[in-house]
């Protein structure tokens, strides 16, 4: 078994430039909360220090919430692209707002990427910049345009629409 | 009946979703010139079921049901995955006979999953003879299942805390006497697609990939253990018991059918060797502990490695009996590429060959049909093609 706290050391040496906050969410796991326009660079330094494999992107929906006043804050994506090396888990944490909710691809690094980035506009409304698929992969044909069922808000068709 | 002329000189063989070949529904495209495949493009995803959607609206001990329901093969490495991360959630520890137990029913699904792929594999080369022999020695090993959880599939060995049966002696004699069996029958299997010449014909150098192509391809398991990819969660990340029961990896770097095809025989001896040794020093004591219905907030990625290869979970808790977020990869979806990308320059009668070799589970969803005339292409809903078959038939007056 190799040893994973060297691995999380060098992960976040190469990638504390590109991040403003660092968290660890478990032992073996460690978070860099980054901007979309930082994303593309950080992709390219894990793969140039040949720092582990993505293993998946998993989207997260914070629909809107009301505050004590009543004012409603804008609801917000985070994508985050988990890479592993041994057992080190490396997530890059990218949050976008539902106004305008665009990440860069990554599939000129990762061509792998592309089966998740297509679920991530599918399923999410995640738009996905330069992604060289934006076919279906999961909804049927007759899915409306704009309704994107791992929204929180979604929760399913009325039994007219059906 | 018109003929119809392609125009754009490219000869696409479809095949599925529904086609005799396949037990599962997958659509693929062939571009083909002669009998040499020239282009390759996979859609997947007629039987997508929204789990992850209907886990946000269960309690996790719901869950942990609906995620054993995932595969029918390996049903109990989902629901390990699943009960392994809230259990770390909640900060509980499991007792060590309960992993134990884990690990042998695990490992009894891996032997399980490759003798069921070794008879599918061998029935798309046309050898239906080991297809017929490993099949019916895949009895000895649902028979072993059953024995011990009453299921042949979906064992339901697990709880969030634990498992729910105990293996007494006569069960583990029973398992003992029944691998001695496999054993045997693994090596007559082994000595068979190494040496039968027929069969080494459609596997020798048929779909190679190099270790850097399976790297970027993101292949993942057994079909990237047989390109050299020294990669297993198993030893990667010790989950359940196999930080106190260490596997040795099987790796073979030749990248061919070949090699996938002693990769996963060697890995049921390595599954059997491992049984015998979980069984020949079982922990003694308690087989659950308690879990709160309600788990602290956080989240985590667990992997595991199912008999497909790395199997990845994300749970994200919020407090409630309900998680917020579950997002789970299966490895089948991380194989698919490899196929698309090996099919191009061999011939077409390979193609379910290599589709068997990285041992593919269907599990996500498109419904589209497509229909290419002369030079148009045309997308019709299942409503427009059932109207259209009824006028069809109507003007044929074969129907009122």
């Amino acid at each position: 078994m190799m040893d994973y706290h060297f691995a999380l050391k060098q992960v976040e040496e190469i990638l504390q430039p590109f991040s403003s906050e660092v968290r660890r969410p478990q032992e073996h796991q460690i978070d860099f909360v980054m901007g979309a326009e930082n994303l593309n660079a950080a992709v390219e330094a894990l793969f140039l220090a040949q720092w582990g494999y993505l293993s998946a992107i998993t989207c997260l929906d914070h629909p809107p919430v009301k505050d004590e006043n009543g004012q409603e804050s804008e609801g917000s994506l985070e994508v985050i692209y988990h890479f592993c090396r041994n057992a080190a888990v490396a997530g890059l944490r990218v949050s976008v707002p539902y106004s305008h909710p665009h990440v860069p691809t990554i599939c000129n690094w990762i061509p792998s990427a592309t089966l998740y980035e297509r679920e991530l506009m599918e399923l999410f409304g995640v738009v996905v910049d330069d992604t060289p698929s934006t076919e279906r992969l999961v909804t049927s044909d007759d899915w409306p345009e704009g309704v994107y069922p791992m929204r929180k808000t979604f929760s399913g068709f009325s039994q007219e629409s059906r | 009946m018109e003929s119809e002329i392609k125009t754009d000189n490219r000869f696409v063989v479809p095949i599925g979703p529904q086609h005799p070949a396949l037990k599962e529904p997958g659509h693929f495209e062939f571009d083909v010139d002669g009998e040499v495949v020239t282009g390759a493009s996979i859609r997947l995803g007629f039987v997508h079921r929204g789990i992850e959607k209907l886990a946000e609206q269960r309690n996790y001990i719901q869950d942990l049901y609906l995620f054993e329901r995932i595969c029918g093969i390996c049903s109990h490495i989902h629901a390990t995955a699943f009960a392994v991360a809230v259990e770390k959630l909640a900060g509980v520890v499991v007792p060590p006979r309960a992993q134990a137990i884990r690990t042998i029913v695990a490992e009894l699904e891996r032997i399980h999953s490759h003798m069921l792929w070794l008879g599918v594999a061998a029935h798309e080369g046309g050898f239906d003879t080991l297809f017929m022999y490993s099949w019916r020695d895949r009895e000895t090993v649902m028979d072993l299942l059953e024995t011990i959880a009453g299921n042949r599939v979906n064992y339901s060995a697990n709880l969030i805390g634990g498992v729910k049966f105990d293996i007494d002696d006569s069960q583990r004699d029973a398992i003992l006497r029944g691998i001695d069996f496999l054993d045997q029958r693994a090596r007559y299997y082994l000595k068979v697609v190494e040496s039968d010449e027929t069969f080494l014909g459609r596997t020798r150098g048929v779909g190679k990939m190099t270790r850097g192509e399976a790297e970027i391809l993101g292949a993942v398991g057994p079909t990237a253990r047989a390109s050299g990819v020294a990669r297993d969660v198993r030893l990667e990340a010790p989950y359940i018991g196999y930080a106190d029961y260490p596997v040795v990896l099987v790796l073979d770097d030749r990248g061919d059918l070949e090699a996938r095809f002693s990769v996963r025989i060697l890995e049921l001896f390595e599954s059997f060797r491992l049984i015998r040794e979980i069984l020949s020093r079982m922990p003694k004591g308690e087989l659950s502990t308690r879990v709160p219905r309600r788990i602290p907030e956080g989240e985590i990625v667990l992997r595991v490695e199912a008999p497909r290869g790395e199997l990845y979970y994300y749970v994200k808790s919020n407090g409630s009996e309900m998680p917020e977020r579950v997002k789970v990869r299966t490895p089948s979806l991380c194989n698919w590429a490899s196929v698309a990308s090996l099919a191009v320059g061999h011939k077409l009668a390979d193609m379910p060959m290599l589709l068997a070799g990285i041992d593919p589970c269907f599990s996500c969803n498109d419904r589209l049909v497509t229909l290419r005339r002369q030079d148009t292409a045309q997308t019709m809903t299942w409503e427009d093609l059932r109207q259209y078959g009824i006028q069809y038939y109507r003007g044929k007056r074969v129907c009122p």
